[in-house]
């Protein structure tokens, strides 16, 4: 979980004009407290239960950053922003798992093991550059091309937002089992859009997300079928 | 945004999508969208309508009669640089502008528990 070393790089860079705000993309609130009350951060830390994210800046997996000036401006686009140092080839199944969850988790850490990983020390040096220089650090997007590195709105894209939305109201109202109905037209119409899925089969599958009754793809089939290395897109830099 | 009925105060629906009713139609950044003759008369738009006349999708809960208005589809997600008007809470439930800041670089970062 990167929360330390957001609330590490803000005690760095608030000094020189950086603030951090940090949103979990979590349908449930308690899901995320006790990580937001363990980081000890004194910047803001806010939750996004109804996935406005998504629908208004178009982030669709996470860990994801966009940047934005002393104005208001973006001058970087929603991107991956994998700032945690971490060595995924010591992952480990857990011991004394019954034969068939143990398989499941084994392909599991395979496929995370494959999923290309960005330099962590190269973000945040372009984001300390950006801080130091502004405008003119070359780090910094011109407006049009801010609108035009955003993401692709289809109206399938568009529509998924809408059945996410509907799908959250009807959640957060009680009505989980009639939710589902539109997280699922919520994956089909934008499969590409990983918050939408993991929150969905988190509800359901915690921990694993591994395959249910509720729905028609998992963790596991799904980064199958999209390929790890299209599971984060690249920073750009 | 939700919809109970199908229909939306101009207001709401500038404060949720950005698109602000004025004489020549419902208009957001240097872009406006006209709107058939007395349709904002009492106060209320036909949601269907300004569904139709802005390009967004409008889904439906038969069971629990409530939709969802989704955004105007286009090139981008971004229409402009500008960083919209995005409220959201902290665990305690108190409000926050992500817009609300000016004077100081920000990085805003999304991450999950999950």
């Amino acid at each position: 979980m990167a929360l330390p070393v957001w609330r590490q790089l803000r005690t760095d860079l608030h000094p020189k004009g950086l603030e951090i705000v940090t949103v979990a993309l979590d349908l449930e609130i308690d899901a995320a407290r006790s990580w937001i009350e363990r980081s000890g951060a004194e910047h803001p830390q806010l939750v996004d239960t109804a996935h406005k994210l998504d629908e208004l800046l178009g982030i669709v997996n996470v860990p994801t950053a966009l940047w934005v000036d002393e104005e208001g401006m973006i001058v970087r686009p929603p991107h991956t922003a994998a700032v945690e140092r971490y060595d995924f080839s010591k992952l480990k199944a857990p011991e004394g798992l019954p034969d068939d969850l143990d398989a499941h988790i084994r392909d599991m850490l395979e496929q995370v093991k494959r999923i290309p990983r960005f330099d962590a020390d190269h973000y945040v040096e372009a984001l300390r550059d950006w801080v130091e220089h502004g405008a003119s650090s070359r780090y910094a997007l011109a407006p049009d091309e801010v609108v035009g590195g955003s993401a692709p709105r289809s109206r399938a894209v568009a529509e998924a937002a809408a059945e996410f939305d509907l799908g959250q109201y009807l959640h957060h109202a009680g009505n989980v089992e009639d939710a589902r109905t539109h997280f699922r037209a919520a994956h089909r119409l934008q499969p590409e859009n990983w918050t939408y899925k993991r929150n969905a089969w988190e509800l359901v599958s915690p921990g694993i997300q591994g395959p249910t009754e509720f729905y028609d793809g998992d963790w596991l089939a799904d980064i199958k079928a999209a390929g790890t290395e299209n599971y984060y897109a690249s920073p750009g830099f | 945004m939700i919809l109970e009925q199908l229909e939306v105060t101009p207001p709401e629906l500038e404060r949720q999508t950005g698109w602000e009713l004025k004489p020549e139609g419902l208009c957001k950044e240097d872009r406006c969208v006209p709107l058939p003759p007395g349709a904002a008369t009492d106060g209320r738009l036909d949601a269907t309508m300004v569904a139709e006349r802005l390009g967004m999708p409008l889904v439906h809960d038969e069971r629990h009669d409530v939709w969802a208005l989704g955004p105007e589809s286009g090139d981008h997600v971004l229409a402009s640089a500008e960083l919209p008007p995005i409220v959201l809470e902290d665990v305690d439930g108190r409000p926050f502008d992500l817009a609300s800041f000016r004077g100081e670089k920000v990085l805003i970062a999304a991450w999950a528990s999950w």
